[in-house]
């Protein structure tokens, strides 16, 4: 009966963190080269605003300190693009090369096409504004 | 008899708990995925209807896979200028100075325009190009058409005046673009400006899609 009682506490444990870890959805990186080269990254978007509590501050300072001039713009970039989760912002089509960037259910897509060579971003808004505020609370200034 | 009914009782609980925790479980994901786009149609209908975008638009009459679309919210736009402070760009407003206008004092410029009743202002017409300035029902319109090759070309820009007067309500020597925008998006759909070459055709305009069609 212990044992029940511990397996069912785990599987419930495992089962809300699994939940919890998938709520704000996945943010994806697919890259696919003409060379036979694929990256594909998958992450959890509620772990990266996490990670980033973790990451040794010195380990940050130079990215933060490049890009602090636009954290404010991102956060509220990002905080307005909420307001339009279905909508196409660019589209350029220029022979076989083709970018487009648009929100689609809450994520923002960043979709390069070129010939031999693919690129397909997707995140989270959420995830975006959560990493400009924690950016923002890191840099020096702040 | 006890016994075996808190043993039941307990296996039930256990039952009962085990089950919402993997409905919750396997539930909670399809739930958030299905709620972003209910409340994005309903925040997407609301942005429909209230928003103004502004398209711009760029095709190569002779080639359809050379294509430019940008789709902006006005109002997007109006909230993130303010903070991105660069180079020139500061609080939602641009500095100029007198090399910019090459001498011309532009305030007096469009404090003449706005003053002035409606009217054609400039009208050069040449072998080589017709220009057209005016003002009319409270937009600036300025027409040039270049006759000959390889610059025969067409440009129809349609500004309204309030839009022109926001620009300039900043201080001495900055353009506020935030008001700019502002008062365009006050406006009804309008084509502002239209470019057509023998190269490419450029669209501007605003309208409450956001999409262009």
């Amino acid at each position: 009966m212990i044992l029940a009682k511990l397996a069912l506490g785990f599987c419930g444990t495992v089962a809300v963190a699994g939940a919890y870890t998938f709520h704000e959805g996945v943010m994806r990186v697919d890259e696919d080269h003409y060379d036979g080269r694929h990256v594909h990254v998958w992450v959890p978007a509620a772990i990266v605003p996490m990670a980033l509590h973790v990451v040794p501050s010195r380990r940050l300072e130079r990215a933060v300190a490049h890009a602090r001039p636009w954290l404010p713009a991102l956060r509220e970039l990002t905080k307005e693009l909420k307001r339009y989760p279905e909508a196409d912002f660019v589209e350029v089509q220029d022979g076989r090369q083709h970018v487009r960037i648009r929100t689609h259910q809450g994520k923002l897509l960043i979709d390069v096409t070129e010939p031999g060579e693919t690129v397909h971003v997707a995140c989270p808004l959420v995830m975006m504004e959560d990493i400009a505020r924690e950016l923002e609370a890191k840099s020096p200034a702040a | 008899m006890n016994v075996p009914a808190s043993r039941l009782t307990e296996k039930i609980a256990l039952t009962l708990a085990a089950s919402l925790l993997a409905a919750f479980a396997l539930l909670a994901p399809v739930a958030a995925a299905q709620a972003a786009p209910a409340s994005g149609s309903s925040q997407n209908v609301s942005a429909s209807s209230h928003d103004r975008w502004l398209h711009v638009r760029v095709t190569n009459p002779g080639n359809s896979e050379e294509t430019v679309r940008v789709n902006v919210p006005l109002e997007l736009a109006e909230k993130v200028l303010p903070i991105i402070n660069k180079n020139r760009l500061h609080s939602g407003k641009v500095r100029f100075d007198d090399v910019d206008c090459h001498g011309v004092d532009l305030r007096a410029l469009v404090d003449a325009v706005r003053t002035s009743k409606d009217g054609e202002f400039v009208t050069v017409q040449n072998k080589d190009s017709d220009i057209r300035v005016a003002k009319q029902n409270g937009y600036l319109f300025v027409h040039v058409f270049e006759k000959n090759r390889p610059r025969k070309s067409q440009v129809e820009v349609k500004v309204p005046i309030k839009v022109v007067d926001a620009l300039f309500s900043a201080g001495k020597d900055e353009l506020d673009l935030v008001a700019a925008l502002h008062a365009l998006s006050s406006q009804g759909d309008t084509e502002l400006v239209s470019v057509k070459d023998e190269e490419n055709t450029v669209r501007v305009w605003i309208d409450s899609k956001n999409v262009t069609e």
